[in-house]
């Protein structure tokens, strides 16, 4: 029975930006209502969590109001957003491993007798009803350490009610859950609505959304696009407002007959330290003067991918060559040798930001280019540094103040600009990019396209991972889907669709087209 | 009968200091703060009690100036690495020079000596004779006559247990140190409960000082704690912070201490058995290393 | 460049004010007492040579500290590693006797050999068992100075001498003045020049600056962490072992108690207080040097006790720490509001 007619929260003009220049959210206002379940979707970091970390108080709005129950309120902290009846589960579990169950739960309204004494027995109790009131399955006597994710989440679920909190807000809770799982925590999130609570779904899986929410809201680089009923709307839809009606699907690509085998991946399998398989069975070839997009949904499998390749993971199985040779067990600096490597996060791994740009840009030539080297690689020639730094500045457009300035001086198209060089003007036959546009601005991820599709044409061989599927669309020749650490898909562009591959991503499997 | 008294009560003297200062670093340790200044706290805390025995005529003022000195070197630390976010490893090595530094130079300001200062105006703290117990044959002897610390030691212990493992006040001690992340958002500040454990940990460094210049002897000598607060520092990652696990430990190093002592008379070289305690630490932390645990303390 | 050293400047005033205020609670007339400080450490060319002189070891275990940190290696032996060197360097001292030409070479190759032997016991710890070389420098210290405090007293020992001390070595090996100045400031001078070459001029040396920076990115770029973290702890150990030596060579001519003194520990405030940097360890090692110099003479002059020094280094290096960290949080503050404003400023767009 839901009357959900109240609005409970409205969020006004909301404005955050992380130091020193990430809009976050850029200008975002929406409306919950109370006995609502309100889902909030978009893509990878469309700026769904922290729009809700700021309603939540864990992160400093920069501008904006939000008016709760018809006050104007401005949580400094969760205490005081939980004080008040709004709690929030995150994406990554924050309870402590080394606490049991209930330990967790009362952590921060312990019930004490004298002297701050912890009345454990009590608190036991507590937690009990409270687990019995709700019917979640847990032991309160297990350590949080020793559960399952899913467990771990309803705990999560559990401080929250504990605390009497009537709008929970939920971030991305099915990606730790297996398919099995998920109907469990559904049920219970529509007895909570049913009992009057609101729920705030954050998701990216539009099936889900659409099964579970009355009203979706989504979001798309930091602003909102719309919010609609849920029964008023349909996956094709959703997706269309996550990734943008501006799609070029004009490629700038030309026709190019890739060559011979460049780069293969074998029977890769590759299982963590948890016991988990991460990777199965990857096979996987890119020829020379061929792109290969990846696409996947973050977490599965990307990142094993890309360590196994480049060196920092060793896989369970499996082999990797580059023209036939088997770099499986080389080190990284020889597999460096062949594979040329843009990584995801330029400042932690693309860069040292306190380093000069000419620092940046010798990596990895230092050893490699014998021209940087005197006394048989025990000096480093500078004077030759600084002239391939101006070589590569001029061909690649790279603005700067100067060689010396460090590196974080630099904007982020440049920075990117500088990697790329570096990583291009290694004599590599293969080139490793992930997510090499992410947090650009729409003229540096022009050029980088313009300067993927040129390596393409000197006959390089390309495996370019990204969250953006009309990047893909744009540049690939062929794209896979990976799927809980799978390939379930191997398609040459013309034979497939920004929905069917969407699809495929979150489903793992192709959904078949009415006639 | 007597050296093995002897013995014995030359271990309880030598542990005391550690395990006190060891206890308030335990504190520290739960709450995840990366402590290494009980070594300047404890010199500070034994300055400050010569000095409030001497000018009050009292081993009780003496005591109470001890955990005022030492609290101060924590407030600095409070200041600079809580408030300011200033590296906690370098607070921590700039406040053992810094105390060094003062109470040497204060030393020499107020009590206009250089090295040592001993005077019969300093009050030590007395030894303690509990009625019936020192006439238990054997053990007697040890169990009362002790100095007043030592079982003002022994409560200390008693309650840090209970702090730690009984109290509301515990469990989010020991929460900000497993994830700090995880207290913030169940509405405790991490920050404050790192601030009560500076204060706990300066409290009891102070305690350890005071016993050092005003227990067994009455002086105050320059650098008189002795690298002392760096044993306290091993034992607590040796044994990860549990208090009766550094109970022992701190019994162990003590041992060395008062062994010292003794076979110096049968031409040992005293240097050696000092350096056990550092040995076993070394030892110590092969056995972490390959333990999977996490600890708050790197 | 400049950033830095506005910084210094400003950390040394306020802690020369914080020192200041201290004195005139006490009685003391600052300006005279600083005025007698600086004139017995700075003024005039013997005084300058003494602290230079003095300044051997706090800028050598200071470069040792800077460079281990600049790489990503935590080395605090540096006081371990000094005492071997100066134990190494006196048992050649006492058993070895040469002509200068050679005596001298000899005795600073066995002062480098006793800070890398002592060094390579934490890095091996790490290689085969992965022990944080943290801790493990730290009790390498506390073991380095009782193992030197028996040898001085046991094998070594001067049967002459009223306290634990070696007896003196052979004066092949003292180290002379010239012109003024002792050869251990020449020797230091050229130490620190090398460093400098094999950081920022050698191959090896750009990989251990940028794994101290960024280990993930070194590694990424092929770079040997492992190898690197080996050399780093011994070059760096070697530096205080070399310390160690011209102490003995250029001071008391034996090993005594109490040699190390504070050196390494004040070495190591002077790195973090330079913020790693090698031009900013010579000065403010100088600097320090001059403060401790300078104490000794100013209390013969104006009765302020000598130890105020260390306080002055403690808050200096308290105040330029905190300043800093203090500093660019600000800065980063800024730059976000001026995006803030941005945003606001567009234009809505609607999405087609």
């Amino acid at each position: 029975m839901k009357t959900a007619i109240d609005d409970l929260i409205i969020m006004r003009n909301i404005v955050k930006v992380y130091p020193p220049s990430v809009v976050a959210v850029d200008d975002v206002s929406i409306t919950f209502r109370s006995g609502e379940i309100h889902a909030l979707v978009g893509e990878n970091g469309a700026g769904k969590t922290t729009l809700m970390k700021v309603l939540y108080g864990l992160v400093p709005k920069n501008a904006g109001e939000i008016v709760y129950r018809g006050k104007t309120v401005q949580f400094r902290n969760p205490g005081e957003a939980i004080a008040q009846g709004i709690g929030m589960v995150h994406q990554e579990i924050v309870l402590i491993p080394e606490y049991t169950v209930w330990q967790n739960v009362i952590l921060g309204v312990e019930p004490v007798s004298i002297l701050g004494h912890l009345d454990k027995e009590k608190a036991r109790r507590l937690v009990q009803s409270k687990i019995d009131e709700f019917q979640f399955n847990l032991n309160p006597d297990a350590f949080v350490g020793e559960i399952s994710v899913a467990a771990k989440q309803k705990v999560e679920i559990l401080k929250l009610l504990y605390r009497n909190v009537s709008v929970l807000i939920m971030d991305e809770p099915t990606s730790v859950l297996t398919p099995q799982e998920i109907p469990q925590l559904f049920n219970e999130l529509r007895r909570l609505r049913d009992s009057g609570h609101t729920i705030i779904f954050i998701s990216h899986r539009l099936e889900e959304v659409l099964e579970l929410s009355d009203r979706i809201t989504v979001m798309r680089r930091g602003k909102k696009v719309d919010t609609v009923e849920a029964a008023a709307t349909n996956k094709e839809d959703l997706a269309r407002m996550m990734v943008g009606r501006n799609v070029i699907f004009t490629s700038q690509r030309t026709k190019h007959e890739p060559g011979k085998v460049v780069f293969r991946i074998n029977d890769l399998s590759y299982i963590d330290s948890e016991g988990r398989q991460r990777l199965k069975n990857i096979n996987l070839e890119v020829r020379a003067g061929e792109i290969v997009g990846v696409a996947g949904v973050e977490g599965n499998g990307q990142f094993e991918l890309v360590n196994t390749i480049i060196g920092l993971i060793e896989p369970s199985q499996g082999s990797i060559k580059v023209n036939e040779q088997d770099i499986t067990q080389a080190s990284i600096l020889e597999r460096r040798k062949f594979i040329s490597y843009v990584p995801q996060d330029r400042g932690k791994m693309g860069a040292s930001l306190n380093a000069s740009i000419l620092e940046n840009a010798i990596m990895t030539h230092h050893r490699l280019n014998k021209r940087f080297s005197l006394l048989n690689g025990l000096l480093l020639n500078y004077s030759q540094a600084k002239t391939f730094m101006n070589d590569l500045e001029a061909r690649f457009s790279v603005v700067m103040a100067s060689q010396f300035s460090p590196f974080k001086s630099l904007s982020g198209g440049n920075q990117q600009k500088v990697i790329l060089g570096r990583e291009l003007m290694l004599p590599s036959p293969f080139v490793l990019l992930d997510q090499p546009t992410r947090g650009l601005d729409v003229g540096s991820i022009e050029y980088v396209h313009q300067l993927v599709l040129k390596m393409r044409s000197e006959g390089r061989a390309v495996l370019l991972i990204s969250a953006e599927l009309e990047e893909l669309f744009l540049i690939a020749d062929r794209i896979i889907v990976l799927y809980r650490g799978e390939i379930v898909a191997d398609l040459p562009v013309e034979n497939t669709s920004v929905e069917e591959i969407g699809y495929l991503m979150l489903e793992g499997k192709t959904w078949k087209k009415n006639e | 009968m007597n050296i093995l008294t002897g013995l014995i009560t030359g271990m309880i003297s030598g542990a005391t200091p550690i395990l006190l200062a060891a206890l308030g670093g335990t504190f520290t340790f739960y709450a995840g703060v990366f402590n290494i200044a009980m070594e300047g706290m404890m010199l500070t805390g034994a300055f400050f009690a010569v000095l409030g025995s001497y000018f009050f005529q009292s081993w009780v003022i003496g005591i109470l100036f001890a955990i005022l000195g030492s609290v101060l070197l924590a407030l600095i630390f409070i200041f600079f690495a809580v408030s300011l976010h200033t590296d906690e490893f370098v607070t921590g090595i700039a406040l053992n020079l810094f105390a060094l530094g003062a109470t040497t130079y204060l030393l020499r300001q107020i009590f206009k000596v250089k090295g040592v200062f001993s005077s019969p105006g300093i009050l030590a703290i007395p030894n303690l004779r509990i009625p019936f117990i020192d006439k238990i044959p054997f053990i007697g002897v040890i169990l009362s006559g002790q100095n007043l610390m030592v079982y003002i030691t022994v409560l200390i212990i008693l309650l840090s247990a209970y702090l730690i493992f009984h109290t509301r006040f515990g469990l989010r001690l020991r929460a900000a140190g497993y994830n700090a992340v995880s207290l913030d958002s169940s509405g405790v500040s991490s920050a404050y409960m790192r601030v009560l454990s500076l204060l706990i940990c300066g409290i009891f460094c102070g305690l350890a000082g005071a016993f050092l210049s005003l227990g067994y002897v009455r002086l105050f000598g320059e650098n008189m704690s002795a690298g002392r607060g760096w044993i306290s520092l091993a034992a607590i990652i040796l044994v990860n912070g549990n208090p009766w696990g550094i109970a022992l430990i701190s019994l162990v190093f003590g041992f060395f201490d008062g062994l010292g002592l003794l076979l110096q008379g049968y031409n040992v070289p005293p240097q050696f058995t000092s350096m056990v305690p550092y040995l076993a630490t070394l030892i110590a932390l092969y056995f972490y290393s390959i333990r999977t645990r996490k600890s708050p303390l790197k | 460049m400049s950033k830095k050293f506005i910084s210094g400047i400003i950390g040394i005033i306020i802690a020369l004010l914080i020192g200041a205020l201290v004195m005139i609670l006490q009685g003391y007339n600052p300006i005279e007492t600083y005025q007698a400080l600086f004139q017995v450490s700075l003024f005039g060319l013997s005084p300058l040579a003494t602290t230079l002189k003095n300044s051997v070891p706090l800028v050598l275990t200071g470069l040792s500290a800077s460079v281990a940190f600049a790489s990503g290696v935590i080395n605090l032996g540096q006081p371990g590693q000094l005492v071997m060197g100066a134990l190494l360097a006196t048992l050649g001292g006492l058993y070895l006797h040469l002509p200068s030409i050679l005596m001298v070479p000899i005795l600073i190759l066995l002062a480098i050999a006793g800070g890398i032997l002592w060094a390579s016991v934490a890095a091996i710890l790490k290689h085969v068992f992965n022990m944080s070389e943290f801790i493990s420098t730290l009790m390498l210290n506390m073991i380095a100075d009782y193992f030197t405090a028996w040898a001085i007293a046991y094998p070594f020992m001067d049967h002459t001498a009223f306290s634990p001390m070696t007896p003196q070595i052979d004066k092949a090996g003292w180290l002379p003045d010239i012109g003024g100045f002792n050869l251990s400031i020449l020797i230091t001078l050229l130490a620190m020049a090398f460093i400098w070459i094999v950081f920022n001029r050698w191959t090896a040396g750009y990989e251990w600056r940028i794994s101290g920076q960024n280990s993930l990115f070194a590694r990424l770029g092929g770079c040997n962490i492992e190898k690197n973290f080996m050399a780093v702890m011994l070059v760096t150990g070697a530096l205080a072992g070399l310390a160690g030596g011209l102490v003995v060579m250029a001071g008391p001519h034996r090993f005594l108690k109490g040699l190390g003194a504070n050196y390494a520990w004040d070495g190591i405030m002077i790195a973090i207080v330079a913020n790693n940097g090698l031009l900013g360890t010579l000065l403010y090692g100088i600097f320090f040097s001059a403060i401790q110099t300078g104490a000794l003479g100013m209390e013969l002059i104006t009765n302020v006790p000598s130890e105020i020094s260390q306080v002055l280094q403690a808050v200096l290096v308290l105040v330029i720490v905190a300043g800093r960290e203090f500093l660019s949080t600000v800065m980063d503050r800024l730059e976000a509001r001026r995006k803030v404003l941005a945003a606001r400023r567009k234009p809505k767009e609607r999405e087609a």
